[in-house]
């Protein structure tokens, strides 16, 4: 076990290394600069503002000293957009943010879809599996783009029942439309995933001994059939988490909630390296931390697998 | 946005565990188990349906997907619903464009994008999987190491970035997009790889000294088509999904040819204002061809699986 | 020495009004009743760069820093100049020399005196090389003497030509005779900067727990991407006469959102979409308004080597032209009140005389006409070469429906085919600017109210020209211009060659269009920079 995380770690260290050199190369060959503007600036300009952000420095340099700064001072450098801040504060802000909704999402897809799963394969061809069936794959299907909008235009606009975005420090009715565009979707394939191993499981040999045996059902789906037959869910959260996250720059477009999404693609766009950097980062090692705690659990709960 | 794999994982398991799979009865038995599958098959024809109509289309429409009807330029919200009288069979775009015109080249768009980008995932994940697993060894363990490096990559992310940096083409979103989903592909056939190579018939074949490049061609791969052809029907939507969230992003095709993606999103923008269809009609072949795929993909899995039988 | 003076009767009745100020809840000059709560909130596209007055670069943080700091000279509702931190001016006989007197009464919000010397600190700074400045080109601008060399580093700041005579008197010295240089004081960059505090914490000045500013509003709240609140700040030497209290800017991106959440009373203001103006104005007559702006929307061939041979005649150049007709761009597409243009510089801006370019007064058939005449005059067209080129902007909606028009007009009128090619913003300047297009779209809004701001951008020499026309006899125009007592005749003289040589498409001048609610007053609809101040506008009771 512990082997198995140390040598995760070993892979989490270069597989971060190849991301920083790939992101700053693709960074630096993309055409235009954080400082090309339609007012093209004066090259005397141009110049003073190149030379404190070092970027008149080649690229090795930049590459060493920016990864310096991190180990040494965990410094990810000024915004090159956002000239009052640093990329740790625009993280900071931008982050918890992200992670509130995110997991809070992540919860209601996990929770809904279970239940929603199981419910379906007990009452497997009844109109309850396939009412569930049909609108999980609906909800899989609807991109969120669509959804978004739909929302802010029937709770915020002909209800008025809940605000149309904002953040508000996550008081909990800015949060109800977000976390409902985004776990949608999440919910769905949760559900459908539950329901085919459910149903697997409980044909299979040991559930008809158990039945046999006289247990009555719901024990048996829930003492026994429930927790192998989530194994494959659980392989599939660790992706979805991270898929949450990054995908949740339309949560942040349509809902303003100053998070993590949007300001990635704003960097991006506007060629805003050091918080582009700082982000991929952050999304990276997120991603490897997931994948391991999602492994970890995967052992914990399937005594087959050794790591 | 996400695959499940899981499905796929256990499929090839479970084909692993059979002998030499003999090509034609598995297939026929697919087929007619397929057949029985009464949701797929109906996906299959809605789908083909759509396929013919992407063709056809073009013949049927009255005005070109760029032709813009000055009569209804200005006032789409009035006279650019969907009537048969101008020709505008599902009504016009906010340009008075014909959304008619403009859905079917974007069906073609889609679809195209959603088939070559799965081929490409698949050709490159298996040859890639099959290799890694043949071989085994250091070969095997540094092949599968750039795939663990890969996977943890935010993927999104990097896709974004390709797509500032080179720019917006129908080629770059299959680059973006198989990019990153032959990962898996490459790790299931590896391992299923690895259960058929101590196969008699390989040992037999490598016994006979036939060359690597043709056991991993002419044995190893026939035997991972089942595998691959459901993983392939199961990326497909996966693709379609992607390309309407780069199109969300702004980052999809070149105007005036337009996806599904971006018909939805720019139906989505002017929900509000009046103009339903120019959400609707999209959205409404978007939706049904991936339930269609989504179906097919279950029937075929089910099909294909020895231990349903 | 000439004196000019400002709005000597505002400010009495301003003193005389101060005590009785609201009591009554009545506008101190309407004697309107005024509403209760007296909080606009307003939606801004996208995060500001910065809410330092040397700093700032984009349209959206000049609004904020316009509140929270005040420069020498404001602008009223209709872009006129009246005083700011100072009352009055002289200028030397020569033009070259300015003296401003500040008010004895502003204050920074800590309570210290605004004096001449935190104009020549902020001045400096903007020059500095190592405050990174991106406006900093501004203060060369300005003709501030020895600007240039201390941008370049040649000079060190303290050299520049602003000088503080005492506390209250702040001496310019110009390179060269400046007759509109008070205009330029109202540009943020030239707004004070608190030295103490800049000193003490400084990159972190302007986070909200530690920025002094000094003009009527205080930054109390800043959620980088979600909002910026700026309140009432009671040290300002006007407050008495401020009506709202607390000005919110909200973050929204997406345009439609923001109408949706302007409909459910979320906002007081935000932008219409494109093409939606008409049906709002027909549901919320008193909410949806459009006033012209002084942005001007064009096309630039481009006419360097790396050109097209095409776009190097003329008659091609015209034919293109003469075949958009602008009425169906802006009454069908924008449907925003946006003006057809026939020349580049808008017939909004002051002092600018709109000469009868020929093509204006045809009709749009008459046009056509002409048109085809000349693309087969020109060799292309039925019988003669199929004319092709790309057509350039910048991924955005609203651009690409009109890049969508304008290459259908063409392609139906003149058989020319255009094709589409959008760029994501930052790639699309950079596309342009190294001449690396065939036909590029083009925006430009005045840095101030006047047609050079404009015309600039066809000397051959600007850094702007990124189609690369070039004209001595406009350049000859232009320079002259600069120093003339009445340049208006040069700049007829300049759009007239322009509508001969046609180097670019105009085609339409800009509206502001806005959804804005219905009690919220003096909005300074006639000001065409769109400079506003929180300070000016109130609620009325409804």
């Amino acid at each position: 076990m512990i082997n198995f995380i140390l040598r995760r770690l070993a892979i989490a260290i270069p597989t971060l290394l190849l991301l920083i050199v790939i992101t700053f190369v693709l960074m630096y060959s993309a055409p235009g600069g954080p400082f090309t503007s339609e007012r093209p600036l004066p090259p005397q300009v141009l110049a003073n503002i190149e030379a404190k952000y070092g970027l008149n420095q080649p690229l090795w340099r930049q590459i060493v000293t920016y990864i310096w700064g991190i180990v040494t001072e965990f410094d990810f450098g000024p915004s090159f957009q956002y000239k009052d801040r640093t990329v740790n504060d625009v993280i900071a802000q931008g982050f918890p943010v992200t992670l509130t909704y995110g997991f809070l999402s992540f919860i209601v897809a996990v929770a809904v879809g279970v239940t929603l799963g199981v419910v379906a394969a007990i009452r497997q061809n009844t109109l309850i599996d396939y009412l569930a069936v049909g609108t999980s794959i609906g909800a899989q299907v609807l991109p969120n783009f669509v959804m978004a909008p739909i929302l802010v235009l029937t709770f915020t606009l002909w209800l008025g029942w809940l605000p149309g975005g904002g953040w508000e420090g996550g008081k909990i009715e800015y949060l109800i439309l977000p976390v409902i565009a985004l776990s949608t979707s999440y919910m769905a394939s949760i559900a459908r995933i539950t329901r085919s191993s459910m149903l697997e499981v409980l044909n299979s040999n040991f559930i008809r001994t158990a039945r046999a045996k006289g247990i009555p059902e719901r024990q048996i789906i829930i003492g026994h059939a429930l927790k192998p037959s989530l194994l494959p869910v659980i392989s599939y959260l660790g992706p979805t988490f991270v898929a949450m996250i990054t995908g949740s720059v339309v949560i942040d477009v349509y809902f303003s909630t100053g998070g993590i999404g949007q300001m990635f693609v704003n960097s991006a766009l506007s060629r805003d390296y050091s918080v582009m950097m700082g982000v991929t980062i952050l999304m990276g090692g997120l991603t490897i931390t997931f994948n391991l705690i999602v492994d970890i659990l995967y052992a914990w709960i399937d005594p087959k697998i050794r790591l | 946005m996400l695959l499940d794999t899981h499905d796929v994982k256990e499929l090839s398991a479970n084909l692993a565990e059979m002998d030499e799979i003999k090509g034609r009865s598995l297939w026929a038995d697919a087929r007619n188990r397929f057949k029985r599958n009464r949701a797929a098959m109906v996906s299959t024809f809605i789908l083909i349906g759509i396929v013919i109509f992407s063709f056809v289309g073009p013949y049927l429409a009255a005005w070109s997907n760029e032709e813009i009807d000055w009569s209804v330029l200005g006032k789409v919200k009035e006279l650019g619903a969907p009537s048969w009288s101008n020709g505008h069979y599902f009504g016009t775009d906010d340009l008075g464009r014909d959304l008619f015109a403009r859905v079917v080249q974007g069906t073609q768009i889609s679809l195209m994008v959603g088939v070559v980008g799965a081929l490409i995932a698949v050709l490159v994940g298996t040859t890639y999987g099959a290799v890694a697993g043949y071989f085994g060894g250091r070969i095997d363990s540094v092949m599968m190491r750039i795939v663990d490096i890969l996977i943890a990559m935010p993927f999104m992310f990097v896709l974004i970035l390709l797509l500032v940096v080179f720019g917006r083409s129908v080629f770059m979103l299959f680059v973006g997009v198989g990019l990153i989903s032959w990962l898996d592909m490459s790790r299931i056939v590896r391992g299923q790889t690895l259960t058929i190579k101590n196969k008699e018939f390989v040992e037999a074949a490598q016994a006979m000294g036939v060359s690597h490049f043709k056991i991993i061609f002419r044995h190893i791969i026939p035997n991972l088509l089942g595998v691959v052809a459901v993983f392939a029907t199961q990326l497909v939507p996966l693709m379609i999904l992607t390309e309407s969230f780069i199109s969300f992003l702004g980052l999809g095709v070149q105007e005036p040819a337009t996806s599904w993606g971006a018909l939805i999103n720019e139906g989505a923008a002017t929900m509000q204002y009046g103009t339903l269809w120019q959400l609707l009609f999209p959205l409404a072949f978007f939706i049904v061809s991936l339930f269609c795929f989504f179906f097919i993909g279950d029937g075929l899995r089910d099909a294909l699986d020895p231990k349903d039988r | 020495m000439k004196h000019f003076a400002f709005g000597l009767t505002v400010s009495f009745t301003a003193l005389t009004l101060a005590a009785t100020a609201f009591a009554a809840g009545n506008h101190p000059e309407t004697g309107e009743a005024l509403a209760e709560t007296q909080v606009f909130t307003y939606r801004v596209l996208d995060e500001h760069s910065s809410v330092d007055p040397q700093i700032v670069e984009d349209v959206s943080g000049s609004e904020i820093v316009r509140d929270l700091f005040e420069g020498l000279m404001n602008q009223d509702a209709d872009g006129n100049l009246v005083p700011g931190v100072a009352t009055d001016y002289e200028v030397s006989e020569g033009n070259d020399e300015y003296i401003f007197n500040l008010r004895a009464d502003a204050k920074w919000s800590n309570g210290d005196p605004v004096t001449a010397h935190d104009f020549v600190f902020a001045w400096q700074r903007a020059a500095d090389p190592a405050t990174a400045s991106p406006y900093s080109w501004y203060i060369e601008l300005m003709s501030i003497q020895n600007g240039a060399q201390i941008i370049a580093g040649e000079m060190p700041p303290s050299e520049l030509g602003v000088e503080a005579v005492d506390d209250l008197t702040l001496k310019v010295s110009l390179t060269q005779p400046l007759p509109y240089f008070p205009k330029m004081v109202t540009h943020a960059t030239t707004f004070p900067s608190p030295k103490k505090v800049i000193e003490e914490h400084g990159a972190e000045w302007t986070k909200p727990e530690n920025i002094v500013s000094n003009g009527a509003y205080m930054l109390t709240e800043h959620v980088p991407n979600e909002r910026s609140v700026r309140e009432r700040n009671p040290m300002y030497w006007d407050n008495d006469n401020t009506i709202i209290d607390k000005t919110v800017a909200l973050v929204i991106n997406d345009e439609n959102t923001a109408l949706a959440r302007y409909k459910a009373g979320e906002l007081n203001r935000t932008e219409i979409p494109t093409g939606q103006y008409p049906s709002l104005k027909a549901e919320f007559p008193n909410q949806a308004t459009a006033f012209p702006r002084l942005c001007s929307y064009y096309y630039t061939y481009n006419l360097s080597d790396s050109g097209p041979e095409a776009f190097k005649d003329v008659r091609v150049r015209q034919a293109l032209a003469y075949a958009i007709d602008r009425n169906v761009i802006v009454e069908n597409v924008l449907q925003g009140g946006q003006f057809p243009a026939y020349t580049f510089t808008p017939g909004a801006t002051a002092g600018f005389d709109v000469p009868d370019v020929d093509y204006a007064g045809l009709s749009q058939a008459e046009r056509d006409a002409k048109a085809k005449e000349l693309m087969a005059e020109a060799g292309y067209g039925p019988g003669g070469e199929k004319l092709e080129f790309d057509m350039l902007y910048n991924t955005s909606e609203a651009h690409q429906q009109i890049a969508t028009v304008m290459s259908q007009m063409w392609k139906q009128k003149l058989g020319v085919e255009a094709t589409l090619a959008n760029l994501e913003w930052k790639v699309f300047l950079d596309t342009r600017g190294n001449q690396d297009f065939e036909l590029a779209r083009g925006a430009w809004c005045g840095d101030y109210n006047e047609a050079s701001t404009f015309l600039d951008l066809v000397d051959s020499g600007s850094g702007y020209n990124d189609g690369k026309y070039s004209n001595e006899m406009v350049d000859q125009l232009l320079a002259e211009a600069k120093t003339s007592k009445d340049p208006s005749a040069n700049y007829t003289k300049i759009e007239e060659i322009m509508s001969a040589e046609m180097p670019v498409i105009p085609i339409y001048h800009y509206t502001g269009s806005y959804m804005m609610s219905e009690d919220l007053r003096n909005w300074p609809v006639n000001n065409v920079e769109q400079n506003w101040y929180s300070k000016d506008l109130y609620f009325a009771a409804n």
